[in-house]
């Protein structure tokens, strides 16, 4: 695997993890894991955009893999 | 009226007496009575006994004194709900037989409680050196209520400073194979959301005899078929996991990589996925 389809990889298991918090947090009646899990995933969304950056910026640097 | 109708008539009127009575006395478990609603429950069980056996004595003079039984008790226990002072005096007061570790002498003479019997009480509470005890009293039902010393009560969660999760009461919402709607409200879920939930797990409904969902909304079920393997909820431990992982990945990378940048871009992502764990843990587990 090539640095960035690991980082690809990455970015699909993070935007995965994302999904799963919002599911979570509208499936629980308790306002405490709520609030946790809305949280989470505010923080996961920022580490989302970082690695969405990263990704394109590979992509950029390893043309040859883009096909 | 030949004699064993009025018997049966006694015993079946009385039986419905004594029901009603004991139900509008509160009577509580045998071993929570205190020495006067022992007594009562007795004397009116007595009262019926004689009554439904014989008939030398009328039936109105079993109702009068059943009644007596009832209304004095009944008084009792209303006043002692308004006052302090006579609830003592009917119910008995608690007495302190530990206190700071020290035994009370004066106190367990006074309720005729032997050493031995203190001993005993301890026993029953697992404590065998008096000396582990800080505080100890002795109830009117005759039961010992123990506070151990604070280095000898069981480790909690609030000791060790751990913060958990918020639990609450799961709702049961699949009964004998069918499902229960009102529960399911109680969650805010629907029947179709259950039936998904049942799809997911590749089992029909007519087959599952309980199913109870948390209130992370995560169900779980038992089925008539014990030779069927159901997938317990993989849902949050597999978030926990990927989490993990996807952390582990990304430090794997800011070693690997020699750009500056990107290592930077790498390590604090990774720092801040690992707030985002530590901050959800205790809720996925």
């Amino acid at each position: 695997m090539t640095v960035g389809s690991q980082v690809k990889t990455l970015y699909a298991s993070i935007k995965g993890i994302e999904a799963t918090l919002s599911i979570l947090a509208a499936q629980t009646n308790e306002a405490d894991s709520r609030d946790a899990f809305r949280n989470t995933q505010q923080m996961i969304n920022e580490i989302k955009h970082d690695l969405e950056k990263q990704v394109l910026l590979l992509a950029r640097e390893e043309p040859q893999y883009n096909q | 009226m030949p004699d064993w109708v009025q018997i049966a008539i006694r015993a079946i009127s009385l039986l419905a007496l004594l029901f009603l009575f004991t139900k509008w006395l509160g009577m509580k478990q045998l071993s929570q009575l205190n020495i006067f609603e022992y007594i009562t429950g007795i004397v009116l069980g007595g009262i019926v006994a004689i009554h439904v056996s014989t008939l030398e004595s009328p039936l109105y003079y079993g109702l009068i004194s059943m009644f007596i039984w009832f209304i004095v008790p009944y008084l009792v226990e209303f006043f002692s709900l308004k006052s302090k002072a006579f609830r003592d005096a009917t119910q008995g007061k608690s007495r302190v037989v530990i206190q700071n570790g020290k035994i009370m002498e004066d106190n367990l003479k006074k309720e005729h409680y032997s050493t031995d019997d203190l001993l005993e009480s301890l026993r029953d509470k697992n404590i065998f050196k008096v000396a582990d005890v800080e505080f100890a009293v002795l109830e009117p039902t005759g039961k010992l209520s123990v506070l151990p010393k604070r280095e000898n009560r069981p480790l909690t969660a609030k000791d060790l400073g751990i913060k958990l999760a918020p639990d609450h009461e799961p709702q049961t919402v699949i009964m004998d194979g069918k499902p229960l709607l009102e529960p399911l409200a109680n969650l805010s879920l629907n029947p179709t959301w259950l039936e998904t939930e049942l799809e997911k797990m590749n089992v029909s409904i007519e087959n599952v005899f309980l199913g109870q969902v948390d209130h992370n909304g995560q169900l779980t079920v038992d089925l008539y078929d014990d030779q069927l393997a159901i997938p317990s909820p993989t849902q949050m431990p597999l978030l926990l996991a990927t989490m993990k992982k996807c952390q582990a990945d990304l430090e794997l990378f800011a070693l690997a990589t020699e750009n500056e940048n990107a290592k930077k871009v790498y390590q604090r992502n990774s720092e801040k996925l690992q707030n985002a764990i530590n901050h959800v843990s205790s809720y996925l587990q």
